[in-house]
């Protein structure tokens, strides 16, 4: 397969990490979901992790550029995201894939990823060609013709990704992208995070830490809008003991982790 | 652009708008064909009038498509990407505003072939007042879109739907002394027709056009807008549009109501003698109105210097004009019928012939009633009966025993006396006693 390289693409970069936050506060609503949050992503697939209520969902969130920072700074590729700043450039480079996804039921799956690739400026030149590519890699090759609302749950989630990955993003946001995925679709789900890693930073957010541990190259884990821990999936294996909860070494991991969390909190 | 545009053009409330526009409208039309059948300016006019509801109707589809963002829950994802929300409102506006022109384009296309044979004068100005229709629908349609963003409820449409219908109601009333100011804001004011010859000025075109373009920036700034301060700006093309219109419009004595077009009021004349003209609006009917007209000039004929020349009668009531009055012209009465051929064709003669083809409508009240139709049924040559001019049984006794007076006289002098009573008519005379009186 063969694309055109932008001189954008190809020019050095000036920033250190594609997401850094440091003291990063955002609200959901009147409560601080995320309160004091330092973290530095770059290249590579970043699951991150955490109980409900965690502030996952309320990070996403502010990474996708959707809300507000409250307080604290976030930079995103070397752009600083702010109220006042233009966040044009740093958009076209997202993508994004909300916990709720939300889509134009009528529209079938090629003209929504089409759309999508319109708001997210695409030149217009490369958009068949990458709305066709990023259907085929989710697998919905056969039902690019079908309408939105016709798709089961995990079509619909993986037209959620189609979308996110269509322009090829520098940044990608998964939020829970493997709920209603069946067995098979989650191992293709995690060979496709696996070819991303290559060249974007993803962060993908899930409860299942198994997902996290076969495909991520980074474990991010926060509790009450703060960094637990960060390190690589077999670092977090190794976090847990006999005595931890859970049905696998990982799991475990992550019990030990936020059960030391909540003690160092407690104290 | 073009591409999206395409898919919103597909997938959008655009196709549905467009059938349930089309499918009222021509219901509408086809409801009273008679009151657009006369011409093209006719159904342009009346199509406008019909904007009560299609206007309406635009502006709930609006609503309804407005209602998509809402309800499929995007406002998250769109959020997160770089097309500035102006941008991304342009293919929405752009297909509901298409499918509303296009809407109001094919109710027109739909009557079009009604009375494409018989239909002859088209003016520039009958585009014009269409054009304008399209305009306040797509006007409609994005006041719908900015509506329906802003209270996105299942309600809105239904609700805009009706709000518009009463507000195209209410502007007349509330405009009562300053009708021009009606003219602006109602795209429909003023497009009843109350004669064929009717037209709409260009300045008032202008003007509602002016308008329209106002309101429907109005509403794009409405729709893009992101924060309450833009959605204020939006009130200032709305502003600035009224007054330009305002300052277009011809208001207080400039003002005509119901202004009659002196092009189509024209007389075209049929080929071949005697003459036999009729107005330039109702010129494709001149091969059924010559033979009539001819029949009566034959019947004239018989008289002391019989009239050469038929013409049609223009006068309108509203504005109050009449044709000049001629010695050697007979007017001639034409109304056209729903199939836009010449109605009531059997009144015509008699109407004709009244008063032995003589026009009497500037004399005042010199004319008698039996007197008056004892001569064009002597012209016609059979006995009074039920006509145009609804004659009591005791009026038709009298004209009928004045016509038996005529029977029984020599040819002559019959023709004698009846041409006395053309005499007395065309000096606005008193006609009483004209017929029982020898003419020598």
């Amino acid at each position: 397969m063969m694309r055109t390289v932008s001189a954008a693409e190809t020019a050095p970069t000036t920033h250190p990490w594609v997401v850094h936050t440091e003291g990063l506060r955002v609200r959901a609503g009147r409560h601080l979901a995320v309160d004091g949050l330092d973290l530095a992503l770059g290249i590579g697939v970043h699951g991150l992790l955490g109980p409900n209520g965690a502030g996952k969902t309320t990070l996403m969130r502010a990474l996708a550029t959707v809300v507000k920072p409250a307080g604290g700074r976030l930079t995103l590729l070397g752009e600083q995201v702010d109220g006042r700043s233009d966040l044009r450039r740093v958009r076209r480079a997202l993508g994004y894939l909300p916990q709720q996804f939300g889509f134009y039921p009528r529209f079938t799956v090629r003209e929504f990823v089409e759309y999508m690739a319109w708001l997210k400026e695409m030149p217009k030149t490369a958009v068949p060609g990458a709305v066709q590519r990023a259907i085929d890699r989710v697998g919905l090759t056969a039902k690019a013709n079908a309408r939105m609302k016709t798709l089961s749950g995990g079509m619909l989630r993986r037209a959620g990704i189609a979308q996110a990955i269509v322009n090829d993003p520098e940044v990608l946001l998964l939020d829970e992208p493997t709920v209603g995925l069946d067995p098979e679709q989650r191992l293709d789900f995690r060979e496709m995070l696996r070819d991303l890693s290559v060249d974007s930073c993803v962060l993908v957010s899930t409860h299942l830490v198994e997902d996290v541990v076969a495909a991520c190259t980074d474990v991010v884990m926060i509790n009450e809008g703060r960094l637990v821990y960060q390190g690589t999936p077999n670092d977090l294996t190794a976090q847990g003991g006999q005595g931890d909860a859970g049905d696998s070494p990982a799991e475990r991991g992550y019990s030990a982790l936020l059960r030391r969390h909540r003690a160092g909190a407690g104290r | 652009m073009s591409r999206i545009l395409r898919i919103e053009l597909r997938r959008s409330a655009a196709i549905g708008a467009v059938l349930i526009l089309v499918l009222a409208g021509a219901v509408l039309l086809y409801a009273a064909p008679k009151r657009w059948a006369p011409g093209w300016m006719s159904l342009a006019m009346i199509q406008r009038e019909y904007l009560v509801l299609l206007w309406p109707l635009a502006l709930a589809a609006g609503a309804w498509q407005a209602r998509r963002e809402h309800r499929s829950n995007v406002a998250e994802l769109f959020a997160s990407t770089a097309r500035p929300r102006a941008q991304r409102m342009v293919p929405a506006l752009g297909a509901m505003g298409v499918a509303a022109a296009c809407a109001y384009l094919a109710v027109a296309a739909v009557a079009a072939p009604w009375i494409i044979d018989t239909a002859r004068y088209l003016p520039a100005t009958a585009f014009v007042v269409v054009a304008v229709g399209a305009l306040a629908m797509v006007a409609a349609a994005w006041l719908g879109l900015a509506v329906g963003r802003l209270l996105p409820s299942l309600i809105t449409a239904p609700a805009l739907a009706v709000a518009g219908i009463g507000l195209l109601m209410v502007i007349p009333a509330a405009t009562r002394s300053r009708e021009w100011l009606a003219l602006v804001f109602s795209p429909m004011y003023g497009m009843g027709q109350y004669t064929d010859y009717q037209t709409v000025y260009g300045r008032v075109s202008a003007a509602q056009a002016v308008w329209l373009v106002a309101l429907a920036a109005a509403a794009a700034v409405l729709l893009a807008s992101g924060d309450w301060r833009t959605r204020v700006a939006a009130l200032l093309p709305a502003v600035l549009g009224a007054g330009l219109a305002i300052m277009i419009i011809p208001r207080n004595d400039e003002f005509v109501s119901n202004p009659v077009d002196p092009v189509a009021q024209e007389q075209v004349c049929a080929d071949g003698s005697p003459r036999v003209c009729v107005s330039r609006v109702h010129s494709g009917l001149l091969p059924e109105a010559a033979p009539l007209a001819r029949q009566a000039l034959e019947m004239l004929a018989k008289l002391p210097n019989p009239p050469t020349t038929v013409h049609e009668d223009t006068t309108t009531f509203y504005p109050d004009t009449s044709p000049p009055r001629q010695a050697d012209v007979v007017l001639m009465s034409i109304s056209v019928d729903k199939d836009g051929h010449l109605a009531r064709k059997a009144e015509i003669l008699p109407r004709m012939l009244f008063n032995a083809g003589a026009d009497m409508s500037g004399c005042d009240d010199s004319w008698n009633l039996a007197v008056s139709r004892a001569a064009g049924y002597w012209l016609m040559g059979r006995e009074p009966g039920p006509d145009y001019f609804q004659a009591s049984p005791e009026e038709n006794a009298e004209a009928a025993k004045l016509w038996q007076g005529l029977r029984s006289l020599p040819e002559q002098e019959a023709a004698a006396r009846v041409g006395a009573v053309r005499r007395a008519a065309l000096a606005c005379e008193k006609l009483d006693g004209l017929l029982t009186a020898s003419a020598r």
